[in-house]
């Protein structure tokens, strides 16, 4: 068994127009035992910065406070919130730090730059980033999620359209994966608001 | 997969080298092939390093241990040469390999062969094997090469040779074993260290002396495909 | 020194926290991740004035192509330029690490970076690390000296070669090069071979794929040619959108609007103290 199937996560970020979607499934379970379906997948970091975290979730929430540390010391210094390029290299760094004894997480960061461009990445355990112009995929799901989203996705999505292929992307992906499930979580965020909303899925 | 794990493999240098004395001088010698596991990484590599103007050293085993041991050596030797103010001996040179050949035995996978003249003992050859043993010796060999030649130097070397002696038996030594030595190959590459200064040789792999059952050297089939009248098979 | 009540972002080096429960789990037979790889074919040749790199464009994790176009070539200095291949993460990080000291060596002396500066650096990390960090480099770039490619392979140990190849393709790259390369190439024709070199390892090397991307390094000028060649274009482009049938099932939607970013615009006067 990969360390990433003890726990068993779905995690997905999009590009659209000017805005961009970021979603998990809710499931955590220890191997093939369900254990809570509404768990946290998302963090928020700012208002206009997601982070996604897969992987063992004991690692996750870790990592999470860990990098929430450095964000809000950034603020303290800087007065201001840190721009996704900056929160990526973070979370890179961090990462890379334990090299030799990794976390056993897959970031996905999603983010609005100034300039209200959508900014989206994934990294490996060790903090390898990949900036993507179009989609991101992370978890137990990720095959599955690369496939739907390299068939549904197309670019420059306003956010409702956008909205409805990340969650068909997601939804059809996690039915094809028994770890992950129960359901989703959405983020869309544009300039001028976020929009969370929890979908229903398949419940076995 | 094989062919990954060699490609993964430690850069090592399954080697030829040789270094012999001569009246007023010494020669030294060396293949060029450097390989990870099967894959030949560099077919013309240099392994014979300048250590200072009249000391060179011959390297084998793991590349970048002999490296990292060169590099170091060169250092103190450069600093020493200045504290001096006049050139560091082939004696120097030679303990201070042995030196971090010896401290750090438990890190290192490499043999050396340190030659070179200096006017107060002339031309001097120090072996220093795997674990940091320093041997003054008139001939040394080393390498996965040497297994095959040191019947061939108890025949073949003699006291008091020329240096165009000295040097022809070098490159028809390296060249023996390169004949029966999968993990040597490439050209041979020779320096020649005397009171005179330093001359560097080089013998391209097909102009060597033959062995049993070698071929001559043939154009490749690739020449032979761009050829302008593209007939290999001519049958009457 | 007493520990501090906070854990202080650490300065450098790396953290082994949490080494002992990896190993723990792995002892338990959990698999650890395997890492994002760059399976790679990469390239360098010396041509008439300067150096040519070249790298293919795929990111695998295990056998998962990961990143279609990711970029292999890296900034080391204005004049340097250096391919990765082995694990992402290692060649990004001993790159870019070695990249800002050259910079800091730069406004230090004052004088260009030179490339035996770069490679003396990157072999000093990697044979620290004992091969353990998994990055083999080619490097090329133009100095006061005249052009140099090498290459550093994990253990630290470096080459220098009129041409090189390196990563999983880097069999078939070299098979171009031996049969093709030769003394004062033009600048056309060694971009013509190096990217033959490249293509060669896209279609034969399973580890490699995707586009061509091309570095040209000349005295005072270099010229990043970023998929100089795109061979494998996208051939299942579906002419119909995607669109389902009935809009997704949604249990609860919370829609926060975001603060409009204030613009302070500066009147005419300056302002008063």
């Amino acid at each position: 068994m990969s360390i990433f199937e003890y726990n068993g996560s779905a995690l997905v970020a999009m590009v659209g127009k000017n805005c961009f979607a970021i979603a998990s499934d809710r499931r955590l379970g220890v191997q093939l035992q369900t254990i809570a379906t509404d768990f946290q997948k998302i963090y928020k970091i700012h208002d206009r910065l997601y982070l996604g975290l897969s992987g063992l979730a004991t690692d996750a929430q870790t990592l999470y406070q860990r990098l929430v540390f450095r964000h809000k010391l950034y603020q303290l210094r800087e007065e201001r919130d840190m721009k996704p390029e900056t929160f990526a290299s973070l979370v890179s760094a961090v990462l890379y730090e334990k090299r030799f004894g990794p976390y056993f997480c897959q970031p996905v960061i999603a983010g609005l730059t100034d300039g209200d461009k959508p900014f989206i990445c994934t990294m490996d355990s060790i903090g390898a980033k990949e900036l993507a112009k179009d989609f991101v995929v992370a978890g137990t799901a990720s095959e599955s999620l690369y496939g739907a989203c390299e068939a549904m996705f197309k670019p420059d999505l306003e956010p409702e359209e956008l909205f409805e292929v990340v969650s068909q992307a997601l939804l059809s992906s996690v039915d094809r994966d028994c770890l992950s499930g129960w359901g989703g979580h959405v983020y869309v965020v544009t300039p001028t608001e976020v929009t969370e909303r929890i979908l229903k899925g398949r419940m076995d | 997969m094989d062919l990954k794990k060699d490609l993964d493999a430690p850069h090592s240098m399954g080697t030829t080298i040789i270094g012999v004395t001569y009246d007023g001088g010494v020669v030294l010698g060396a293949d060029s092939r450097t390989s990870t596991g099967v894959y030949v990484a560099n077919r013309a590599s240099d392994k014979i390093t300048q250590l200072t103007d009249n000391v060179y050293v011959c390297r084998s085993g793991s590349a970048a241990d002999s490296q990292i041991v060169s590099d170091y050596v060169r250092y103190f030797l450069h600093q020493h040469t200045i504290q001096q103010g006049q050139p560091a001996t082939v004696k120097v040179a030679a303990n201070l390999v042995r030196l971090l050949s010896y401290n750090n035995k438990d890190m290192l996978q490499t043999g050396m062969i340190v030659g070179g003249w200096d006017k107060y003992n002339g031309g001097k050859i120090y072996g220093i094997p795997l674990g940091g043993t320093i041997i003054e010796q008139p001939f040394a060999i080393g390498g996965s090469g040497s297994s095959y030649l040191y019947g061939f130097f108890d025949q073949a070397w003699k006291d008091g040779m020329t240096k165009d002696e000295a040097e022809q038996l070098v490159i028809k030594a390296v060249s023996l074993a390169i004949a029966r030595d999968g993990a040597s190959g490439g050209v041979v590459r020779t320096v020649i260290i005397n009171s005179e200064g330093v001359s560097r040789n080089f013998y391209p792999g097909d102009k060597l002396p033959l062995w049993y059952e070698e071929l001559e050297p043939q154009n490749s089939l690739l020449d032979i495909l761009n050829a302008s009248s593209p007939e290999p098979m001519n049958i009457q | 020194m007493s520990k501090s009540a906070v854990e202080v972002p650490p300065r450098c080096g790396f953290s082994f926290d949490l080494c002992r429960r990896n190993a723990m789990l792995s002892e338990k037979g959990v698999k650890a991740p395997s890492y994002r790889k760059t399976g790679t074919t990469i390239v360098g040749l010396v041509f008439q004035d300067g150096v040519i790199l070249g790298a293919d464009t795929r990111a695998t994790e295990g056998p998962i192509v990961c990143d279609k176009n990711c970029e292999k070539i890296h900034y080391m200095a204005p004049n340097i330029y250096c391919c990765g291949a082995g694990t992402a993460a290692d060649t990004e990080a001993v790159t870019d690490m070695v990249s800002s000291q050259l910079q800091l060596h730069r406004y230090h002396t004052g004088r260009e970076s030179r490339v035996i500066t770069a490679l003396t650096l990157l072999k000093k990390h990697l044979f620290n690390y004992q091969g353990y960090v998994q990055a083999a480099l080619v490097l090329g770039g133009v100095d006061v000296t005249g052009p140099h490619l090498h290459t550093i392979y994990p253990h630290g140990s470096t080459d220098t070669l009129p041409f090189a190849t390196m990563g999983s393709g880097s069999l078939a790259a070299m098979s171009v090069f031996e049969s093709k390369y030769k003394e004062g190439l033009t600048r056309d024709e060694g971009i013509k071979i190096v990217a033959e070199a490249i293509c060669s390892g896209i279609f034969n090397d399973l580890g490699s794929g995707s586009n061509v991307d091309v570095c040209v390094i000349t005295k005072g000028h270099k010229e990043y040619l970023r998929n100089h060649l795109l061979p494998n274009p996208r051939t299942y482009v579906s002419a119909k959108d995607y669109s389902s049938s009935k809009k997704t099932e949604v249990l609860l939607t919370k829609i926060t609007p975001l603060k409009e970013k204030v613009e302070v615009v500066e009147g005419g006067d300056a302002m008063e103290e």
